[in-house]
């Protein structure tokens, strides 16, 4: 206790110096505790965006990805991207989807594409694999029923080159087996406007959730029939999604969409449900793996996850970053002025010496000091952390509400951001929190008594070359 | 003092052939060149010259501060030339206390905590026991008590040389030098130093002032004149030898 008394009174005899030093020293801390307690923030909903987003993997038929109406008609599915437009999973769709209705139609080859319940058993037996979900997705044909009409766009190069009324959607009818989710419908936003979804019971009823403007185009209201290959069908429910193609879609219970369309056993999309985010590249190489490259495509949200992630990647980049820089600046300025003191007080060095105190007993006077200083600055640092950490994290991430798009013209079936249109699917970086705990008095210390110790280098080195004669001889 | 020779000699120090030379510039400096003698115990001895006849460099390898050239120094049985490390440490702090022209206390202590210094640099226990010592140290070079908590800074040079001959004493060595210990002062308060640093030369303890003021050298026991780094002669013989 009487050495820290001498050694603060040693730093006192200077206090302008002493409260420069600390004034510094607590800024460069203070900045490396903020990037610190801010990269932690990041990290963290990071995380829970992962959580979010990363724990699906999408099962298709081999050359189904990329969207498209590669098989039977189904909607090409795609990862959601920023503000509103196709992002970067979000291939397929748009204005060509028709088209490629058409052709796929007629590929007789692209027919064979399917999986089978036996696929979906082997991945249910795949560890990490916590549910599953399956669909299959056809064309409606017959006669019941029409599409309703969308208009071109004013600004569009179909604008007024269309036909009278506008171009007549297909409608597609997708057959899935969890029809209690509403995500499972395939778009983020779907809200049931009137009646209900199928429940988990009504596995083989003629049962369906229509689009509210496939309802509309053909009259349709809850309750009331219509005829799926010469099957008729009772309406449950309508819904909305706020996209043209999208509420022109109907949703059969599995079985019956089997049923119908006589494609028993078959599966156009397996949805896969992992354990945690950590394991989905794991399972989804697995899933690979087991069902073989040629036979299956499997994609995951990691392109979702990066381009929701993105700002705060770069934002936890530019944190650690910073860290590192603080961190170095104090290293810097606390070895500079060690040196300075040093030099001033050699002569006091060589007293010491002469005394017959050692060059440890002088290292440590000086790193006591040093540490002092530094510990001083460091609790001041952590101080301001809690009324700056938010601040710099909000001035770090370029926009923290960002929007995320959909995926386009997204596939029906297919995972949360799968968007069934361009429109926003939610806010899914958010707000960062930043929670300043009372940990960051531990980091203080740490990097106080880190500095300290980074200290003794040249107090080390200076002392043991400072002979007493020769400071001395000169008084 | 694993690796210091001990060596049996009566003599408080003895000097054998002692050479230390500097370089300056393409020159060679001859500051000690070739010093032998035998400094008897319990006397006190005044090295007299002129400025940079070699009077401080002789002090300073006596005092283990530099190293030798050649020769050897033997001080109360141990080989100061052979001496490094832990083992100078230890000499510098129990065998030989300095005291200084500028005074040399720190600055932020105390003049008490100057006192107590040597002591907590030799790891002495009992902060108690130290205190008491460090005030009798004072009291016995006659330091005022209202002075003894004082900074440096806020005692006059008189003053500031007691509390250095008393941090001296801390460790009881047997051989005090002292450098010019008068230079700064006014003739009544070097004299009144020069009383006290005469009174300290007892028993075991010498006391070795290397000064150019002849009137020092006058109540010396033992007085060594050195010119060009070199003794000229002994001037007198210590009284009883």
């Amino acid at each position: 206790m009487k050495t820290l008394r001498w050694a603060v009174r040693a730093l006192l005899r200077s206090p302008l110096r002493a409260a420069l030093l600390v004034g510094v020293l607590s800024v460069s801390i203070g900045l490396a505790l903020i990037m610190i307690t801010v990269d932690g923030a990041f990290d963290e909903r990071l995380e829970e965006i992962q959580s979010q987003v990363g724990t699906t993997v999408t099962v298709q038929p081999a050359g189904s990805f990329g969207g498209g109406f590669i098989f039977r008609g189904g909607f090409g599915g795609g990862a959601g991207g920023a503000d509103g437009e196709g992002g970067p999973g979000g291939v397929g769709g748009g204005p060509d989807a028709p088209d490629a209705v058409d052709d796929a139609a007629t590929d007789d080859e692209a027919v064979q594409a399917t999986l089978t319940d036996d696929a979906v058993e082997a991945i249910a037996s795949i560890e990490h694999v916590t549910s599953y979900s399956r669909t299959i997705t056809e064309q409606y044909t017959g006669d019941d029923l029409i599409g309703g009409t969308i208009e071109p766009p004013a600004n569009s190069p179909f604008a007024g080159r269309g036909p009278a009324g506008g171009f007549q959607v297909p409608v597609i009818v997708t057959g899935t087996d969890s029809p209690t989710a509403l995500s499972s419908l395939g778009v983020e936003n779907v809200e049931i406007t009137s009646g209900r979804t199928f429940e988990s019971d009504e596995g083989e009823a003629s049962v369906a959730v229509i689009g509210a403007s496939l309802a509309e185009a053909n009259g349709l209201a809850v309750g009331d029939t219509f005829a799926v290959n010469e099957v008729d069908v009772e309406v449950v429910g309508i819904f909305v999604t706020g996209t043209q193609f999208g509420d022109n879609a109907m949703f059969l219970p599995l079985d019956t969409a089997r049923a119908l369309f006589d494609r028993e056993g078959e599966v156009d999309a397996i949805t896969v449900q992992v354990d945690t985010a950590e394991n989905v590249s794991s399972t989804a190489e697995e899933i690979r793996v087991t069902l073989g490259e040629d036979v299956a495509d499997v994609t995951t949200q990691e392109a979702a996850f990066d381009a929701i992630s993105a700002p705060l990647s770069d934002a936890a980049d530019s944190s650690q970053i910073g860290m590192i820089a603080a961190l170095i600046a104090s290293a810097a300025i606390i070895l500079f002025s060690v040196a300075i003191v040093a030099r001033q007080r050699v002569k006091e060095i060589g007293i010491l010496k002469a005394l017959g105190a050692s060059n440890w007993n002088v290292v440590g006077q000086m790193t006591l000091e040093t540490a002092f200083v530094a510990v001083i600055a460091a609790v001041i640092g952590a101080l301001a952390t809690f009324p700056l950490a938010q601040t710099v994290a909000n001035g770090l991430v370029s926009d923290p509400t960002i929007q995320v798009g959909g995926g386009g013209f997204g596939r029906p079936g297919a995972d949360v951001t799968a968007g069934a249109g361009g429109g926003p699917a939610g806010n899914l970086l958010g707000e960062i929190d930043v929670a300043v705990s009372p940990e960051v008095f531990g980091y203080a210390l740490v990097i106080a008594l880190g500095l300290a110790l980074v200290a003794t280098v040249i107090p080390a080195w200076y002392v043991g070359r400072v002979k007493p004669a020769e400071v001395l001889r000169y008084e | 003092m694993s690796n210091a020779a001990v060596v049996t000699n009566a003599g408080a120090a003895v000097l054998e052939d002692v050479v230390k030379h500097f370089k300056s510039g393409p020159d060679i400096v001859r500051a000690v060149d070739g010093v032998s003698v035998a400094i008897p115990r319990g006397k006190l001895v005044a090295l007299k010259g002129p400025s940079g006849c070699g009077k401080s460099t002789l002090l300073n390898l006596m005092g283990a501060l530099d190293r030798l050239d050649s020769g050897r120094i033997t001080v109360d049985g141990t080989d100061v030339s052979g001496l490094s490390g832990a083992a100078e440490v230890a000499y510098r702090r129990d065998k030989v206390g300095f005291v200084f022209q500028m005074f040399n206390l720190m600055p932020y202590l105390s003049a008490i905590e100057n006192v107590m210094l040597p002591m907590e640099l030799r790891g002495k226990p009992n902060a108690q026991g130290r205190r008491t010592l460090a005030e009798s140290l004072l009291a016995r070079v006659k330091l005022a008590p209202d002075r003894h908590r004082r900074r440096p800074t806020r005692l006059s040079g008189g003053e500031q040389q007691r509390v250095a001959i008393a941090r001296a004493l801390a460790n009881d060595p047997p051989l005090i030098l002292a450098d010019e210990p008068t230079a700064n002062l006014d003739s009544t308060t070097g004299e009144q130093i020069v009383q006290l640093l005469r009174s300290l030369a007892s028993g075991d303890r010498t006391v070795l002032i290397a000064t150019h003021d002849t009137s020092i050298a006058r109540q010396a026991d033992l007085v060594i004149t050195m010119r060009d780094g070199k003794f000229v002669r002994p001037d007198s013989a210590p009284p009883g030898d």
